[in-house]
């Protein structure tokens, strides 16, 4: 086993990673930007070592310079987290090169589900259904009109070597076709440094279904069920589930055959996710792409499964077989994950940069909070903006969401604006009871809002909201008064640290001596 | 205290008197017996008639935003105005380079400009009137010497912490 992980990573999932490494006894060394001098990962961690700038490019991406933090200080391997340099081939190949274990799968294998049209020819040969569309990038404008015609508007283009939504473009009908592709082009040369597109059919209202893969390097292959995440903005997913609000073992049983031989095809090592989209009409479901890293909501998949997938990632890397085989694998219960953002919901989701003036954070029952961040931290605008990941687990997902509703309620952050409002009103929502999901939940469940503001709430009872508005003023006049009672009495009041008065009197001392010996 | 409130687009009075942890409270013409008790920096636990109100404070008066409170889940900006400190006490907002700014205490609506770009003015003279809330605020000029800036005319509406005039 290893004796030294390094963290390649920020936030709640070097948290994540440092956790596991405390279960299994192994020192965490974290590496760290200049902006998070202080943060949570490296107040945890054994050790810690600055990589540079705040710019991510100038530190969390520096390839060199984290693995010469590991060598320098005799780590065994490094974790990457998500994100960053997770998926980065280079990197693996980089840390296997100076001798070190990466923690997770093979270059090759990162390589071939990299690049999304060979990710689908990978899929189309392991067998599996692939959405209609193209395994090779488009050539030309004619070849795109021809492709279109075939399968059907609407189309949508996607960016080869994309992910988060970038060089996405969806065409209704052929007139739109020429700027779109144009625009999804330039975009994904601008995002990737790779102006290859390609087209897919699309699954109409489809619903964002993935499955939870891990393989060691004994050839033993397992899945862990589904997660759905079809709750998305702007392509970015904000609400998980495990299991899906579908629930059928028959389905489950499909899924994980071919996303089992989806992983072997590229002899797949560690934890990987494959992604499909799944259509409530036809019952099919169609793979879109596999991630080749932990994902962001693996909580729910281990609140149900009760594996942790951390410490599996590292017993595997370490050369161990899985601790577990497909028939150990239980789902038990339901569990919801919310990524709360440092965002502001009423303002088209922009960023809210700041410091956490005031954080109380949920838990009792079933409630579990992967957070990156504690009181007084300053979250910077370097990085993404996601600040914690919020789980509730029941024994149904009714329970589940009570839980959760529970949580959101006692969750607090002062200081910057977060979604915790936006998601308190989505586990009210009717179609979120009542597992109404698709892709577009959220558009559509902004307009129900937009409809309900117009027409007031209703539901509140006018003399509660004028109680609550009255406390509200008291509130802020007992703060005003507060304040204006400590600028009178001035500073001498405040409480002094005995430390502070003691090292005072000691300086007073000293400079009384120096002064006597010089005079 | 007797403080002056807006919420929500409402303007109201507000009145509070302390004994220790009673609380007595006029909004309007509501009165309130509360139980207050501070539980951290800008938190206080407000109980009346037995209904409990976790709330917390962001931010201050004199920075001249809204403040943002927090009622449990509930969010409000609410905006306060003290009719004995707006009444001639300025804060003289000096700055390194010896230039003063008038800076508009909160949100308001600018009655009348005195002051003239290029004008001398002494210690304590009034540059602008500010209207808030109903009240009427004489701005004055906490130092003598040249207007080098004016930034808003009559009929203007400001927000807090807009600087109005700049003098040097």
């Amino acid at each position: 086993m290893f004796r030294k992980i390094l963290i390649a990573n920020r936030g709640e999932i070097a948290v994540r990673i440092i956790r596991a490494c405390r279960d299994l006894n192994i020192s965490p060394l974290a590496v760290f930007s200049e902006a998070d001098a202080a943060a949570l990962h490296v107040r945890m961690s054994d050790e810690a070592y600055c990589i540079g700038a705040a710019a991510s490019t100038e530190s969390y991406l520096n390839i060199k310079k984290i693995i010469e933090v590991a060598q320098r200080a005799s780590a065994d391997a490094i974790h990457p987290g998500y994100g960053f340099l997770a998926e980065n081939a280079d990197f693996a190949r980089a840390v296997t090169d100076a001798g070190l274990v990466f923690i997770g799968p093979t270059p090759e294998a990162m390589k071939v589900m990299g690049s999304k049209t060979s990710a689908r020819r990978a899929a189309i040969a392991a067998g599996a259904p692939v959405v209609p569309g193209t395994t090779e990038a488009l050539k030309s404008f004619e070849e795109a009109r021809e492709l279109a015609e075939k399968f059907g508007y609407p189309i949508m283009l996607k960016a080869a070597a994309g992910g988060g939504g970038k060089g996405m473009r969806q065409v209704a009908s052929e007139s739109e076709l020429r700027s779109s592709l144009e625009a999804a082009q330039s975009e994904a040369a601008a995002a990737f440094g790779d102006s290859e597109v390609y087209l897919e059919k699309i699954v109409e209202k489809p619903r964002h279904i993935e499955i939870q893969v891990f393989a060691d390097v004994h050839g033993n292959y397992v899945h862990l069920g589904e997660r759905e995440c079809s709750i998305q903005r702007r392509h970015q997913k904000v609400i998980e589930e495990c299991p899906s609000p579908i629930n059928d073992a028959d389905l489950r049983q499909r899924m994980g055959a071919a996303a089992i031989k989806i992983a072997q095809a590229v002899n797949y090592v560690g934890a990987g996710t494959v992604e499909f989209l799944f259509s409530d009409v036809t019952r099919d479901f169609y793979f879109l792409e596999m991630n080749t890293r932990l994902q962001v909501e693996h909580p729910v998949t281990e609140l149900v499964t009760g594996f942790d997938l951390v410490c599996e990632q590292i017993n595997v890397a370490a050369g161990a077989p899985l601790s577990f085989t497909q028939d150990d694998v239980r789902w038990n219960g339901h569990a919801i994950e919310c990524r709360v953002y440092a965002e502001d919901p009423d303002s088209s989701f922009l960023p809210s940069p700041g410091r956490i003036t005031f954080l109380r954070v949920p838990s009792g029952p079933g409630i579990r909070d992967d957070s990156g961040v504690a009181q007084g931290d300053e979250v910077s605008i370097h990085y993404d903006p996601m600040i914690s990941k919020l789980a509730a687990w029941g024994r149904t997902r009714s329970e589940a969401i009570d839980r959760m509703r529970r949580a959101l309620d006692e969750y607090a952050v002062g200081g910057i604006k977060t979604t915790l409002p936006f998601f308190r009103e989505i586990v009210r929502d009717e179609d979120f009871i009542a597992g109404k999901l698709d892709t577009g939940f959220i558009p559509r469940f902004q307009e129900r809002r937009a409809r309900q503001s117009e027409r007031g709430h209703p539901a509140r009872n006018e003399r509660e909201a004028r109680t609550e508005r009255h406390i509200a003023i008291i509130a802020a006049a007992l703060d005003y008064s507060d304040a204006q009672r400590s600028l009178r009495a001035g500073n001498h009041h405040v409480p002094q640290s005995k430390w502070r008065i003691a090292a005072r009197e000691r300086a007073v001392r000293q400079t009384t001596i120096r002064k006597s010996v010089f005079e | 205290m007797k403080l002056h409130a807006a919420i929500a687009g409402i303007e109201t009075d507000v009145e509070i008197r302390r004994e220790a942890d009673r609380l007595h409270a006029r909004v309007g013409d509501v009165e309130y017996q509360l139980n207050a008790r501070q539980t951290g920096p800008g938190s206080y636990l407000l109980i009346s008639d037995g209904h409990v109100f976790d709330c917390r404070v962001e931010g201050s008066t004199e920075s001249g935003a809204p403040l943002a409170v927090f009622v449990g889940t509930r969010s409000f900006e609410v905006t306060l105005a003290d009719p004995k400190r707006l009444r001639g006490s300025q804060d003289p907002s000096a700055h390194d380079d010896g230039a003063a700014r008038i800076v508009a205490p909160m949100p308001g609506k600018i009655v009348r400009v005195l002051a003239e770009v290029g004008a001398q003015i002494e210690a304590g003279a009034g540059v602008v009137v500010v209207e808030a809330m109903k009240m009427q605020n004489e701005m004055k000029s906490p130092k003598a010497g040249t207007v080098s800036a004016v930034n808003v005319e009559v009929g203007a509406t400001v927000n807090g912490g807009d600087v109005l005039v700049v003098i040097e």
